[in-house]
C-alpha cells in the first residue's frame, strides 16, 4: 500500500487535471456532450417557474398525471427552440421549469402556464367582426365548442407555394366529421381556435374541408406559426396548473454575480495561501500544494458529475476550502505540539497525522451527516449547496490524508528541510532525529 | 496558564449580553402591526421583486412609489441599485407576478363547456398519428383572418398586474430597456421555505447529537454541542433582527444556507475540542475534570483561531468584492463563524464542566445520603 499510494495520488491528480481542463466528451452520454462546468440560473441568467398541478374533486394528482403534465410542458418548451430547458417534477404535485438565457419572459410563461384547454368554437355571422386574436370571445357569444383539442392527431408547420408560413393539422375521425359538416355549411364564416378562453386564431373557412385535413394560412411570422403548432399539438394538460413561484435573472446580472464571486474567491484564496505560508512555513507550503490538488479534483468532479454551480454552491465551495485547510491546520498544529514535546521531526509528523485523524474524522463525518440530511430533504438551492459540501468534505479528507501526508513525509526526509524556522518553532524546541541512515543529516542533528 | 474554565461566568455573561437583546429583537418580529424584528425577504413572505432599467434616466424613488400607489400597491418599497455605471429601480411589492393574466373585459358569461378536461383519456399528442398521411396539395385551405396579432416580443411583461404596472411606469418614465431580475413567490412556496428551513435545522441537529453521543460515548457532549449551536443560531438571528429593525437588513433565501453552514462549523470546532478532552481524560486520568478541559482548550486554541481566521479571510474578501446579491448571506456567515468559534471555546466546554460538576455533586449527595440512611 505504501508503495502504491504515491502513484495513486499522481494518477488521480492527472486524471482530474485532464477532466478539469481538456475538452473531453462526457462518458456514457448519448448524444455526446462536452464536459463543461454547468452554471445555475443565478449565475448565467434565465428563468425558473414552479407550477402546481391542481387536483379536482374526482381526479387526484397521480404520479402518471404528473409525468404526463411534465412531458407536455417539456414538449411545449422544447418546441420553442430555447436551449437546454430543464423540466422536472418536484414532490407529488409540482413541476419546475428552468430555462437559461431567456429574455422574452411573457411568451414562455404563457406557453407553460396555460392549461391548454383548446376548443374549436364556431363564430356566428353577427360576431364575425368582433372576434379578435389574443382577446377572449366577445361577450354574449355562445362559446360551446364544436370539438376540443383532443381531436387533433397531428399538427405541423408548413409553407405555402409562396413560402408563407402555414399551420397544417389533421383531425381524428369524430372531429373530422364534425369539422366537415361545419365547414360545408359555413363557407365564408369564421371559426375560432380558443386556448384557455382566449382566441389564438380565427380563420375564415374558404371551402368545405372533408377528411379532417386542414391548413391555416395568414400573415404568420415563423414564430407565430411555431407557437400555434405547439398549441395545437400539445394543447391539453390533464389537469389545470397554477404558477406558484417565478424568478428571472438577466444574463448580465448573472454574469456580474459570477465575475464578482470568482474575483472575491481568488483574492480570498491568495490571502489564505499567504497566511498558511507565513504561519506554518514549510508545512504551509505543503498545504498550498494540497489545496491546489484539492481544487483540481473538485473542478474535475463538478464537470464530471455534473454539478450545477449556483451562488449557494459557491458558498459551499468556500466552506469546503475552509475545511480542507482545517484538516491541514489540525495536523500541523499537532505536529508543532509534538515537536515542542521533544519528538523528532519525522515522528512528530507521523504523530501529528495520527492524533489529528480522530478529530478530522469525527468533525467531517458530522458534516457529511448534515450534508446528507440537507441533500435529502432540502429544496433545489439547498441540494446544490449540500452536494458541493459533501464532495468537498470527502475530497478534503482524501487530500489531507494522502497527498499532504506523503509530501510531508518526503520533505522531512530531505536534509535541507530540517530547520526550526521551516516549521515555525523555536530553535530550542527543535529536535532532529538521529536519522536511521545517511551521515550528512546526522551533522544537522548534532546541533541539539 | 490561562484559566478559561475558571472564568467561565464572564464568558457566559458576554454571551448573554449578545443573545438577550438578540432574543428580544427576534420576539419583536411577532409584535403585530409594528414592522420590527426580523425583516424577511419575499422568499418567506411571498411577494414580487422587480428590478428594471429605464432607458431615459432613472426616476426618483418617490415618483415610482406614486405610480405604485396609483396601481393599488401602497405597501411597496422602491430602491435604487447601482451596478457599474447603470442605475436600476428595485421594486418590492406584494405578490403580483403570478396573477392570472386578467383580461381587461370579463370573460364570456356563457361557458356551458365548463366541464373539466376528460381525465382518463390518453393524451392525443402522445399517440402516434395513424391517420396522418398529410398530402398538403390535396387539403383545401382555410385562410386566416388578416388581423396582425400583437406579438409580445418585448422583454417587459404585458399581462397581468405586473404588465399593468409596467405600462403605467413606462407611460410616465419612458421605456424600460432591461429587466435585471424578476422574482415572484406565492404563499405555497414561502410557507414551504419556512417549514423546510426549520425542519432541516432540527433534523441536522438531531443527526449531530446522535453522532456525537455515539462517538464520544457521552450524551452530555452531544447535548452541549447542540446548546452551543443554538447559541450561534440565536446570535446570528438576533443580530439580523436588530439590524433589520434599525436598517432594514433582510433575511433572504440564502440565509438558511448560511445558517446551516454556521451550524456545521460550530459543531466542527466543538468536536475538535472534545476530541482533545477525550484524549486527555485517558492521559491525565485522575486530574480534575475542569483542569483537563482547560488544558484541552488551550491546546486546541491555536487550531480553532487559525481555522476561523482562514475562513474569515475568504469571507471578508467575498464581502468586500463579492457583490450585493450575496452580501447579506456572507454577513450572516461572518457573524456565525465568529460566534461558532466563541461558543465552542467559551461556552460548550464550560457547560460541559458545569454539567459534569453538577452530576458529581449529585452523586456525592446521593452517596452521603445513602451512608446517612444506611
Amino acid at each position: 500500500m505504501r508503495r502504491i499510494l504515491p502513484f495513486l495520488i499522481v494518477a488521480v491528480g492527472l486524471l482530474a487535471l485532464a477532466f478539469a481542463v481538456l475538452p473531453i466528451d462526457r462518458p456514457f452520454s448519448d448524444p455526446p456532450r462536452a464536459m463543461d462546468t454547468r452554471l445555475g440560473l443565478d449565475l448565467r441568467g434565465g428563468l425558473r417557474g414552479e407550477y402546481q398541478v391542481i387536483a379536482t374533486d374526482d381526479q387526484p394528482v397521480t404520479a402518471e398525471i404528473l409525468a404526463t403534465t411534465r412531458s407536455i410542458i417539456e414538449q411545449r418548451v422544447n418546441a420553442t427552440g430555447l436551449s437546454e430547458p430543464i423540466v422536472q417534477t418536484q414532490g407529488t404535485n409540482r413541476i419546475s421549469v428552468e430555462i437559461p438565457g431567456v429574455e422574452n419572459v411573457d411568451q414562455v410563461r404563457d406557453l407553460i402556464g396555460s392549461t391548454g384547454r383548446l376548443d374549436f368554437v364556431p363564430v356566428p355571422a353577427d360576431f364575425s367582426q368582433s372576434v379578435t386574436d389574443g382577446a377572449p370571445l366577445p361577450a354574449g357569444m355562445d362559446a360551446t365548442p364544436l370539438f376540443s383539442g383532443d381531436e387533433i392527431s397531428v399538427a405541423q408547420p408548413a409553407f405555402s407555394e409562396l413560402g408563407a408560413p402555414e399551420v397544417q393539422f389533421t383531425l381524428q375521425e369524430n372531429g373530422a366529421r364534425l369539422f366537415e359538416d361545419y365547414t360545408r355549411a359555413n363557407v365564408g364564416q369564421r371559426f375560432a381556435i380558443v386556448l384557455d378562453e382566449v382566441v389564438v386564431s380565427a380563420p375564415v373557412v374558404e371551402t368545405a374541408i372533408p377528411g379532417g385535413q386542414a391548413r391555416i394560412s395568414g400573415n404568420f411570422t415563423v414564430e407565430e406559426m411555431n407557437n400555434l403548432v405547439t398549441v395545437l399539438k400539445y394543447g391539453a394538460l390533464p389537469l389545470e396548473i397554477n404558477e406558484v413561484g417565478f424568478s428571472q435573472v438577466s444574463a448580465t446580472l448573472g454574469q456580474s454575480f459570477l465575475e464578482q464571486s470568482l474575483v472575491a474567491g481568488a483574492i480570498g484564496l491568495a490571502l489564505v495561501c499567504l497566511f498558511m505560508l507565513l504561519h506554518y512555513r514549510l508545512p504551509g507550503a505543503v498545504a498550498i500544494v494540497a489545496l491546489i490538488y484539492y481544487g483540481i479534483v473538485m473542478l474535475a468532479l463538478f464537470r464530471f458529475i455534473p454539478v450545477t454551480l449556483t451562488l449557494a454552491g459557491v458558498a459551499a465551495a468556500v466552506l469546503s476550502i475552509g475545511m480542507a485547510v482545517d484538516a491541514n491546520v489540525l495536523i500541523f498544529e499537532r505536529t508543532k505540539e509534538e515537536l515542542r514535546a521533544g519528538k523528532t521531526v519525522s515522528s512528530a509528523v507521523e504523530a501529528g497525522f495520527n492524533r489529528a485523524w480522530t478529530s478530522i474524522f469525527d468533525a467531517n463525518v458530522s458534516s457529511l451527516i448534515t450534508g446528507a440530511i440537507l441533500y435529502y430533504f432540502g429544496s433545489p438551492i439547498i441540494k446544490g449547496f449540500a452536494l458541493v459540501l459533501i464532495l468537498g468534505v470527502i475530497v478534503s479528507m482524501f487530500t489531507a490524508l494522502t497527498l499532504s501526508r506523503e509530501i510531508l513525509r518526503w520533505v522531512v526526509r530531505q536534509p535541507w528541510s530540517r530547520r526550526a524556522v521551516f516549521f515555525g518553532v523555536r530553535e530550542d524546541e527543535f529536535t532532529i532525529a538521529a536519522p536511521p541512515l545517511r551521515g550528512r543529516s546526522r551533522e544537522a542533528g548534532a546541533r541539539v | 496558564m490561562f484559566d478559561i474554565i475558571g472564568r467561565r461566568r464572564w464568558f457566559y455573561i458576554f454571551s448573554l449580553l449578545v443573545t438577550v437583546p438578540g432574543l428580544i429583537a427576534i420576539l419583536l418580529t411577532f409584535l403585530p402591526g409594528a414592522r420590527l424584528g426580523l425583516q424577511f425577504s419575499v422568499d418567506y413572505t411571498g411577494g414580487t421583486i422587480w428590478e428594471v432599467h429605464f432607458a431615459q434616466g432613472t426616476p426618483a424613488t418617490a415618483d415610482v412609489r406614486d405610480v405604485l400607489v396609483e396601481q393599488g400597491l401602497p405597501d411597496s418599497s422602491v430602491a435604487i441599485s447601482t451596478a457599474g455605471e447603470r442605475q436600476y429601480v428595485l421594486i418590492r411589492t406584494e405578490e403580483i407576478g403570478l396573477q392570472e393574466q386578467a383580461p381587461p373585459t370579463p370573460p364570456p358569461s356563457a361557458s356551458p363547456s365548463g366541464s373539466p378536461v376528460p381525465s382518463g383519456s390518453p393524451d392525443p399528442s402522445a399517440s402516434p398519428a395513424a391517420s396522418a398521411s398529410p398530402s398538403p396539395s390535396a387539403s383545401p385551405g382555410a385562410s386566416a383572418s388578416p388581423e396582425p396579432s400583437p406579438s409580445p416580443g418585448s422583454i417587459v411583461p404585458t399581462e397581468g398586474e405586473l404588465g399593468a404596472l409596467a405600462s403605467a411606469l413606462q407611460e410616465r418614465f419612458g421605456p424600460i430597456d432591461e429587466v435585471r431580475q424578476e422574482s415572484s413567490v406565492g404563499p405555497v412556496i414561502s410557507q414551504e421555505v419556512i417549514t423546510g428551513a426549520i425542519l432541516l435545522i432540527v433534523l441536522g441537529s438531531l443527526g449531530i447529537l446522535l453522532w456525537m453521543t455515539f462517538r464520544f460515548g457521552d450524551f452530555r457532549m452531544g447535548a452541549v454541542a447542540i446548546a452551543a449551536l443554538i447559541h450561534d443560531v440565536i446570535v446570528v438571528l438576533g443580530i439580523f433582527a436588530i439590524l433589520g429593525t434599525l436598517f432594514g437588513l433582510q433575511i433572504d433565501a440564502l440565509f438558511v444556507t448560511a445558517m446551516l453552514t454556521v451550524i456545521g462549523f460550530s459543531v466542527h470546532d466543538t468536536i475538535v475540542v472534545f476530541d482533545r478532552v477525550r484524549e486527555n481524560r485517558i492521559r491525565h486520568a485522575g486530574e480534575p475534570f475542569a483542569a483537563i478541559v482547560n488544558h484541552s482548550l488551550l491546546q486546541t486554541l491555536g487550531r480553532s483561531v487559525n481555522t476561523s481566521l482562514v475562513v474569515l479571510i475568504t469571507l471578508a474578501s467575498l464581502l468586500l468584492f463579492g457583490g450585493d446579491a450575496i452580501r447579506s448571506f456572507i454577513f450572516a456567515l461572518l457573524i456565525g463563524i465568529v460566534s461558532g468559534t466563541y461558543s465552542s471555546i467559551f461556552n460548550a466546554s464550560a457547560l460541559l464542566v458545569d454539567w459534569h460538576e453538577w452530576s458529581e455533586r449529585r452523586r456525592q449527595q446521593a452517596f452521603v445520603q445513602s451512608r446517612a440512611g444506611g
